[in-house]
């Protein structure tokens, strides 16, 4: 029997326009404790995907379900159960690395204590100890990203949605992100992960979620996609090609 | 585009955007309000001219009004972050894009600072201290303004940011001497040979430095403050975005709002607290507080005083309303879990209180007064209610304002 999912989208269609929509009855769910990669070419709506789960736009249609709530029935829980790592880094141009720790600390309740250890131990796994005391205006886009990341993890919510989380990391930053994403999802958190880099995903995730143009055009784990696109024992990044060659 | 066309149209661009709020800022009411004082102003400094008192320190007075307005330069020049990749192969050229900069960054503020000599002017006269005419003064202020603008032109150059500042303090030091050697000169050609000598330094001294040709970096750093300063001033009339101000790190001040209570309620308040230190807003706050320390000193002996005292609370108030818009359109805001309504909570409760402390500041000078056996206790007494009525009724209009704005919104 499954659990409740924590995160539920349904017959999502949305957009910046109301007579132009750019996603098309979306649905998918999220379990607890499942990483998931959300994949697509540029522009088939993974961004907008996660902008609605965020509450950034309203669907024209269907609705968003995190934690079994939508953010009209409770937008306070709601945003609390969830917190994300946009593609670009926003930053407080004045705040510290820590100050930004602190204040993600505080506003997702996170106690005192546990804030002062989660944020010791992510700086030393970022390897952002040395800056921790920066202004964020002085740092590099990788380190901005290291921040946004860290942010998320010091508020450990049920769900992390990342987009793009690889771009401007260093080799040792994107392999701290994926063994601590791992961690996160042992200890029962549920991640939804978009990214183009499909090789590194492939031997991380449990599903994944193939957008074309709006839509979902597939769906499910690596052996459930290929064959999905007829191409069983075939690795991620040709399955992906298969299926959006096919949706043109 | 040639570039100085291009230059033209970027600040047609920018000013577009600001002329259609110029009929809501003169319908505010703080608008009316500055009129109102601006007419008070000119009826007591008509009866002050006419009873000066002869000990009036003339001199120092003149120095403290023009030598800020003096030293301080500064330029809008348009410069996009783009620029550093399509116009950074035209930097040679750029000459003819930073021209009109230059020369618009001199003329304003030289207007601005002979309104205020002239204001003042009839002040020297009534003292007997106007050694040399007017026109000579004014000739003297064009001369340190260019001489300032260009000094800070040069400093926008300097490659380090050591340097920058340690040629900032010596350009305030060497206008401010020079302007101070032509108030209180004793024979006009000395004054004169020790400012061109002075000049003859300053100027070589600031072709030590080694300089960018065009420091696109420290360009797009001023401009995006410079605009993000028009931008706030508008916003103390009518509801504009404010992000882009200049963030200084004043590291003297990074354990303010640490102490703010742990709960997720007070969460706004820290990220608050912490963009406030760190603001120019907070530098403007400390300027005001002085100033208006000690034109409440010069005045306090009199109902002037109390006016004088009520119409900085009120500057200062409204100047600090400019953090009702800090963060308001970041979209970092939406990415936390701050509830709606905290925010204008937070900053309201934050604004009320520190007035409140900056009015028991600014009553010091008056309370000195009266300790001192100048002023009446009683007048101090009640300018210090006055002042707490005026932050509590700022206080419930702005609540009231605000409130009906998030309600609309």
């Amino acid at each position: 029997m499954s659990e409740t999912p924590v995160l539920q989208v349904e017959e999502l269609s949305g957009g910046y326009s109301l007579g132009r929509p750019v996603l098309h009855d979306v649905e998918f769910e999220v379990q607890p404790g499942e990483m998931v990669g959300l994949i697509g070419l540029n522009g088939a709506g993974k961004s907008t995907t996660m902008k609605h789960i965020l509450g950034l736009m309203t669907p024209h249609r269907g609705g968003v379900v995190v934690q079994g709530k939508t953010r009209d029935e409770s937008p306070e829980a709601y945003q609390s159960s969830l917190a994300f790592v946009p593609e670009s880094p926003l930053l407080y141009e004045e705040l510290t690395v820590r100050e930004h720790l602190e204040f993600a600390a505080r506003a997702y309740n996170v106690g005192q204590s546990d804030y002062l250890q989660r944020s010791e131990r992510l700086l030393k796994l970022f390897n952002m100890e040395e800056k921790a005391d920066s202004l964020s205006m002085h740092l590099s886009k990788g380190m901005k990203q290291k921040v946004m990341i860290m942010c998320a993890f010091v508020a450990r919510p049920p769900l992390y949605i990342i987009d793009e989380p690889f771009l401007g990391l260093d080799p040792l930053g994107i392999r701290s992100l994926l063994d601590f994403m791992l961690e996160m999802k042992q200890s029962g958190s549920s991640i939804l992960l978009s990214s183009h880099i499909l090789s590194t995903i492939e031997n991380y995730c449990d599903r994944f979620i193939v957008l074309h143009q709006g839509k979902v055009i597939a769906q499910g784990t690596l052996h459930q996609i290929a064959q999905q696109a007829n191409m069983p024992g075939a690795s991620l990044e040709n399955i992906f090609y298969s299926l959006v060659k096919d949706g043109e | 585009m040639e570039l100085k066309a291009l230059r033209s149209q970027r600040k047609s661009s920018f000013w577009g955007q600001i002329i259609p709020y110029l009929p809501y800022v003169m319908q505010s009411g703080v608008a009316v309000v500055l009129l109102l004082l601006f007419i008070v102003f000119s009826a007591w400094y008509t009866s002050f001219l006419k009873a000066m008192p002869p000990d009036l320190p003339v001199q120092w007075i003149l120095l403290i009004l023009l030598g800020p307005l003096t030293v301080y330069s500064g330029f809008r020049t348009y410069i996009q972050p783009a620029d550093v990749i399509f116009l950074l192969p035209q930097e040679t050229k750029m000459k003819e894009y930073f021209s009109p900069v230059y020369f618009s960054g001199v003329i304003y503020k030289l207007l601005a600072l002979y309104f205020v000599t002239l204001t003042a002017w009839p002040m020297v006269v009534r003292s007997g201290e106007a050694a040399l005419p007017l026109w000579a003064m004014l000739v003297i202020l064009l001369a340190l303004k260019s001489l300032s603008a260009y000094g800070a032109w040069q400093e926008l150059r300097i490659t380090t940011s050591r340097a920058r500042t340690g040629y900032r303090l010596l350009r305030w030091c060497f206008i401010l001497l020079m302007l101070a050697a032509w108030i209180w000169q004793l024979a006009w050609w000395k004054s004169l040979l020790f400012m061109l000598l002075l000049s003859v330094n300053y100027i070589l001294a600031l072709r030590f430095p080694m300089k960018h040709t065009v420091a696109w970096e420290n360009l797009i750093a001023s401009e995006r403050s410079g605009a993000a300063r028009a931008l706030m001033i508008l916003g103390w009339f009518v509801e504009v975005p404010a992000e882009g101000q200049k963030v200084i790190r004043r590291r003297w001040l990074s354990l303010a709002g640490n102490r703010t209570p742990w709960r997720r309620s007070t969460a706004y308040r820290y990220l608050l607290i912490k963009t406030f230190v760190r603001s120019e807003l907070l530098g403007i706050i400390v300027r005001l507080a002085l100033l208006g320390m000690l034109l409440i000193y010069w005045t306090g002996h009199s109902w002037m005083g109390i006016a004088v005292y009520i119409f900085f609370i009120f500057i200062t108030g409204t100047q600090l309303t400019a953090l009702r818009f800090v963060h308001r359109d970041s979209p970092a805001a939406s990415y936390y879990p701050i509830m709606p309504g905290i925010r204008m909570k937070e900053v309201l409760r934050f604004i009320s209180r520190l007035l409140f402390v900056l009015t028991f500041i600014l009553w010091l000078p008056l309370l000195f007064i009266s300790v001192a056996g100048r002023g009446d206790w009683l007048l101090s007494s009640a300018g210090l209610a006055a002042g707490l009525l005026l932050v509590l009724i700022l206080r419930l209009a702005w609540s009231k304002k605000w409130s009906a704005i998030e309600n609309e919104d």
